[in-house]
């Protein structure tokens, strides 16, 4: 697949901090809260797609 | 809350779970899976029930405190088709759009040909799963999102805003339905999580069951490979959704990964090594699952013996509950087992008298919640689920 990323994404995730945060600014505040928002809502999206295919 | 209706709950609860660990409660827990039937009983079609949540859960309140349950699903017509509508999914038969408004909505698995998957992209599947379903599952059973590569849309951009919003909208709103039915009636909300085998969903939603019995002989290791990858995430959303308090189980659906639907040895070699680590893993952190096993899984009865004492709950649609006793009643909790057909079909006379035998032959000693083999809709007799009811309180108490 195309898009496949290496390493694949954990379960809950679709798109890894750690993948996400090369491609911001140095941090200059809280790093680990901008890190648990974006896991928060990166993780709505996983549960919207599995979801969808469990139980829709 | 009344606190009559507190310590109705706290009884109810009770008795559940009490059942659920394999124990002998003070009466034998009723939690029929009511689904359209809820409808025929509370005055609104299939469509209404199954478009418009608020009538699906009004419906399942008023049946829960219309009859002395113990505990029901918030929503057992689990599918709200105003969401898969919303979204453009293809897959399903809508009441009222697709079928008379007075039929269930139905399932609609697409010829070998048409498959959501094809049989080359195994790879891509196990290679990453979720990407897979984002990028190649969804734009083919929905009509409005656009593949990889194609132009975008404001259909595709809409599918995906109102198919997030409503689905938070749709599962914040069982919080408050499950708070409803302990207010208003007692009653305990039955089950919490989803889950469903690898081999399941690789038959149900992406290859069909022909692809997939024709994968299993011209690609097994691919199919292995499959369903290895999907086990995490299956774990994963399962726990997500799973009762924090650890009470009520997390439901399993099976569907066709039995004999006769494949044979004993791809049973053992697929369905059952990517199922049976799930369970252990779930039960490790304290959840129990329910085995919805629809159909008969009389076949398998051994293999789910090897389960840890107390890890799961089977329930038994066409099984032969008398045998799944006798080879699982001393492990787990048994539940379901009176005939369908029976409810719908049968007098009250019959329904008693099936129920004397049921309870006789499996229900002696605790472990046992009553209910129907399948769920159940609208072609069930109220005065004979009412016949269910009062049969159980009447006779079965310890």
């Amino acid at each position: 697949m195309s898009e496949s990323r290496e390493p694949k994404p954990s379960p809950g995730v679709c798109i890894p901090w750690e993948e996400k945060s090369k491609e911001l600014p140095k941090i200059s505040g809280d790093e680990g809260l901008v890190r648990k928002v974006w896991e928060d809502i990166d993780g709505l999206a996983y549960t919207y797609i599995w979801q969808c295919l469990l139980s829709f | 809350m009344a606190n009559d209706m507190e310590q109705l709950y706290a009884a109810r609860l009770k008795r559940y779970v009490t059942a659920m660990r394999n124990g002998k409660p003070d009466m034998i827990p009723i939690r029929p899976f009511v689904a359209e039937f809820t409808a025929k009983y509370a005055g609104y079609t299939c469509q209404e029930v199954t478009h418009d949540f608020e009538k699906a859960f009004a419906a399942a309140r008023k049946c829960a405190a219309d009859f002395d349950w113990d505990a029901v699903v918030g929503n057992m017509v689990y599918v709200w088709t105003g969401l898969t509508q919303a979204i453009g999914m293809k897959y399903y038969a809508v009441p009222g759009i697709d079928i008379p408004a007075d039929i269930g909505f139905q399932y609609l698995e697409p010829p070998e040909r048409k498959a959501f998957m094809k049989p080359d992209q195994y790879d891509q599947l196990i290679a990453d799963p979720t990407g897979f379903l984002f990028n190649v599952w969804l734009p083919r059973v929905s009509a409005d999102v656009s593949a990889t590569g194609e132009a975008t849309s404001y259909r595709n951009n809409l599918s995906f805003l109102k198919g997030g919003m409503a689905m938070l909208n749709y599962f914040n709103a069982f919080g408050r339905q499950n708070a409803l039915l302990r207010s208003e009636s007692g009653t305990v909300s039955a089950i919490s999580g989803i889950l469903k085998a690898p081999m399941d969903i690789l038959a149900d939603k992406l290859r069909g069951y022909i692809g997939l019995c024709l994968d299993l002989v011209e690609r097994p290791e691919k199919v292995l490979a499959a369903c290895e990858a999907l086990m995490p995430h299956l774990t994963h959303v399962a726990l997500s959704g799973a009762d924090p308090e650890k009470n009520v189980p997390i439901g399993l659906w099976m569907h066709r990964g039995c004999v006769p639907f494949v044979s004993r040895e791809h049973f053992e070699r697929f369905y059952w090594p990517t199922l049976k680590p799930i369970i252990e893993e779930i039960w490790s952190r304290g959840h129990q699952v329910l085995f919805y096993a629809e159909g008969n899984w009389d076949a398998h009865l051994e293999s789910f013996a090897e389960l840890p004492d107390g890890a799961i709950v089977y329930h038994v649609d066409k099984g032969d509950i008398f045998d799944v006793h006798s080879v699982l009643g001393k492990k787990f909790c048994i539940s379901g087992g009176i005939p369908n057909f029976l409810l719908s079909y049968g007098t009250e006379q019959e329904v008693r008298d099936y129920c004397r035998k049921l309870i006789d032959g499996v229900a002696r000693d605790g472990g046992y919640i009553m209910d129907a083999g399948a769920i159940m809709q609208n072609d069930t007799k109220a005065e004979n689920l009412r016949a269910m009811t009062e049969f159980a309180r009447e006779y079965g108490v310890y």
